[in-house]
């Protein structure tokens, strides 16, 4: 879990431009959209794009989206969990 | 028209065929005549021409188009079968779309292209109401155009902003719209013409200013537009009988019109969106309904809101569901875009109207240029000027880095190269002028929009078999992305116009900025393209063969106050090349005028109208019996779109500077005591800016 969270915090500053953010900064349990980062709905689309890309793993409603997306951990939580399923 | 049968032209996309997935529901134009060669885009537009043109002898003196796509479909379908020969992208730019239809009405005035994204429509006939106002045509063939194509059909979809089930307009389970495509032209006069159809009687533009895709919440901009073309045409809110609404069926667009329209409308007119009937054909999208509202009057018809079964109690709105018979003399229409721009036209019936006069603005001619900013391959504004005043080249690739250097991180992000050199230049240009005048308008030239952002989006597109494109680059893809970044960063939420004909794209901006500005308001006047390895060499003939990579721009602060100017603007002229300088001259008032009163000519001959332009230079000095020097400037600045931006630069620092400069390395002289600098471009198009003492 933790691995796959240092895996998510370099694939969101590569995907997203977060240039002036170090993996260090980035707290897995804070708020991921509208927090600190900048995130924004467009970012959260293409995060939604990233995790089916190199996860296999689908986000297509919004109330999934509002949840997985609430922090780090939670996104992590969320691809394991579907991961899992499908293998 | 067949709104009045309740009938929905949405149905499965089969227009392209699909690496996978099921088609999604699309509005699709059927029957459209093949034409070969001409893209799909141009096509649509001509078959709208057509009609609008009917029964017309005499050429329209303007075209004015609005359009996102240009030949994007024919030019996907080019890139990804690796199609290298440039001649075959030759209709790719908006631009073209315009070209093609004022050719085919024997126009010889200016063909202006808009792309403010899905209020494209509304924009184009925004500016040709102010054209007629403002005494510069009697007649204007004007409209907007989009086909369908990749980019929008992928983009929409993967923004999650398309709802499989057909669009549901107002509906308390829609899901988002449904791409289409269409056109719509109407020939606008300023005389009524015998059997009038309507009256556009009056137009608002503004900006949110505050999310590149998504609307502000609240629809403030929403409101301010509606505000604004409610008092353009001198009328209340209570003077509206129809509102035509966006509509798009996107949950957010719904709820922040809703509550736009509730906010001015204490107890708001029949309304309804026809988006569940056509779809969303995005820049033809304002013009389309703009047709609708003059059918509204016309014919007492209004329109229902097709697919709606129960609607969203949050937007608090009752909508119309059947057609309904009811006399409307005033309707209002509404079109919004990414970029945060909004468009509101009032149509009404020809009829006399009470119309407050004093509503209209009728402004000076001139422009007066109180901040400068330029970007070239030797840096930015001070680094370039030097060089150029001194004769030498500036030719080369911007340093984006340099140019984004004073932008914090955060509003750089998710910004790729030609949005970095834009909002680079704004900053600069705003810190050169006035800190207590900031722009509230923007306009923006640009050949070819964010060619990185279009490139990546359908690199990734093609690649991953259409799965995985990417959300961002399509935001950033969109043509007046740029301006509405800039227009974030500054807080400008007037006006927010990009336009894009090619070689000429900066004079069509400052020739929208001279329509557009108000007596009290100031505004940022910017020119910008990006090189780009793959696609410049495919899309701008004039890139490639002896002529380095080159890109930059330039831009201004103006306002209608000569007081704290530098220097004086104005667009004198922009007509067809095949016109030739004759009526150029004729339009700076004769050619003594122009010997006694242009010290410097600095001519842009794009290197793929070479010889053209040579002999229309050639011409021109025969005309005026011309003894000033002239400067070749793209030998300088270098070939790319926007380089006439930084020209134009040039040109009012020379100016500001009493041309007491020389371009030495060219061996020219400026006489100090004829003030004027005359920046021509010659080609397919010939076009002049001039700049004096204030």
């Amino acid at each position: 879990m933790d691995n796959l969270i240092e895996e998510l915090k370099g694939k969101l500053i590569d995907i997203l431009s977060l240039t002036d953010v170090s993996p260090a900064d980035m707290d897995a349990d804070a708020q991921l959209v509208g927090g600190e980062l900048g995130i924004d709905s467009i970012d959260v689309l293409e995060m939604v794009v990233m995790v089916e890309k190199d996860y296999g793993v689908v986000i297509n409603s919004q109330e999934v989206g509002e949840k997985v997306f609430s922090s780090l951990r939670s996104l992590a939580a969320y691809i394991k969990e579907n991961r899992q399923q499908d293998n | 028209m067949r709104l009045a049968v309740e009938s929905c032209a949405i149905a499965p996309l089969s227009l392209f065929a699909l690496v996978q997935n099921d088609p999604l529901p699309v509005g699709q134009v059927d029957g459209l005549d093949d034409v070969p060669d001409l893209p799909r885009t141009h096509r649509l537009a001509l078959a709208a021409a057509r009609q609008a043109m009917q029964g017309r002898k005499n050429p329209p003196d303007a075209v004015i188009v609005g359009t996102t796509t240009g030949g994007m479909l024919e030019s996907e379908e080019l890139l990804r079968a690796g199609v290298r020969d440039g001649t075959k992208y030759r209709y790719h730019g908006l631009g073209t779309v315009a070209e093609t239809v004022g050719r085919k009405y024997h126009c010889s005035g200016p063909m202006l292209t808009v792309s403010t994204a899905c209020s494209s429509g509304a924009v184009a006939l925004a500016l040709a109401l102010r054209m007629l106002r403002m005494g510069k045509a009697e007649r204007v063939l004007v409209g907007g155009v989009d086909s369908l194509c990749r980019l929008t059909y992928f983009g929409f979809h993967f923004l999650q902003l398309v709802d499989r089930n057909g669009c549901h307009p107002l509906d308390k389970n829609r899901q988002g719209m449904a791409v289409a495509e269409g056109a719509a032209m109407v020939l606008l006069t300023n005389r009524p013409p015998e059997n009038p159809l309507a009256e556009l009687v009056g137009a608002g533009l503004t900006c949110d200013a505050y999310h590149p895709a998504a609307p502000h919440p609240w629809g403030a901009g929403a409101m301010a537009a509606m505000r604004a073309a409610l008092a353009d045409a001198g009328i209340s809110p209570a003077d509206i009988d129809y509102i035509n609404l966006h509509g798009t069926g996107t949950r957010e667009n719904d709820l922040a019109e809703a509550r736009a329209v509730r906010a001015l409308f204490p107890d708001p007119p029949p309304l309804s969106s026809i988006k569940g009937a056509t779809g969303h054909s995005l820049a033809a999208a304002g013009a389309i309904e703009a047709v609708v509202a003059s059918l509204v009057v016309r014919k007492g018809l209004l329109p229902p809101n097709i697919g709606l079964e129960r609607i969203d109690p949050a937007l608090h709105l009752r909508a119309l569901r059947k057609p309904e018979q009811k006399a409307a003399r005033l309707v209002l229409s509404n079109s919004f875009g990414f970029g945060g721009n909004n468009g509101a036209l009032v149509i009404g019936s020809p009829r006399p109207i009470p119309v407050n006069s004093t509503a209209r603005h009728r402004p000076g001619k001139d422009l007066y240029i109180h901040g400068i900013a330029a970007a070239s391959g030797a840096g930015m504004t001070a680094a370039t000027m030097e060089r150029l005043r001194s004769g030498n080249q500036v030719a080369g690739c911007v340093d984006a880095d340099l140019a984004a250097a004073a932008l914090g991180a955060k509003t750089i992000r998710r910004l790729k190269r030609l949005p970095r050199i834009a909002l680079g230049l704004a900053r600069s240009a705003c810190d050169d002028a006035d800190p207590a005048v900031a722009p509230a308008s923007v306009f923006m030239g640009t050949g070819w929009g964010a060619l990185t952002e279009t490139n990546d989006f359908l690199d990734r597109l093609f690649a991953t078999d259409e799965r995985f494109p990417s959300p961002i680059d399509f935001v950033g893809s969109v043509h007046n992305s740029p301006a509405g970044q800039v227009a974030i960063m500054l807080g400008a939420t007037g006006a927010n116009i990009t336009t894009s004909g090619g070689d000429y794209s900066f004079e069509q901006t400052l020739f929208a900025a001279g329509l557009m500005i108000r007596e009290d308001e100031t505004a940022l006047v910017l020119g910008v393209d990006e090189y780009h390895q793959h696609l410049s060499p495919l899309f701008d003939p004039s890139v490639g063969g002896d002529a380095v990579p080159a890109d930059g721009g330039g831009g201004f602060v103006v306002s209608r106050s000569r007081s704290g100017g530098s220097c004086r603007v104005r667009l004198l002229y922009y007509g067809a090349g095949v016109a030739g300088t004759g009526p150029l001259i004729v339009a700076y008032g004769g050619s003594v005028g122009l010997q006694n009163g242009i010290g410097l000519v600095l001519a842009g001959i794009p290197a793929a109208d070479q010889r053209q332009g040579e002999e229309q230079l050639r011409q021109f000095l025969a005309q005026v019996d011309f003894s000033a020097p002239v400067i070749r400037y793209r030998q300088l600045i270098g070939e790319f779109a926007s380089a006439s931006a930084v020209a134009a630069v040039l040109a009012a620092t020379l100016v500001d500077r009493g041309n007491a400069g020389t371009l030495g390395a060219m061996g020219q002289p400026i006489d100090p005591h004829r003030g004027g600098v005359l920046v021509l471009g010659l080609g397919s198009t010939i076009t002049a800016m001039e700049f004096g003492r204030p």
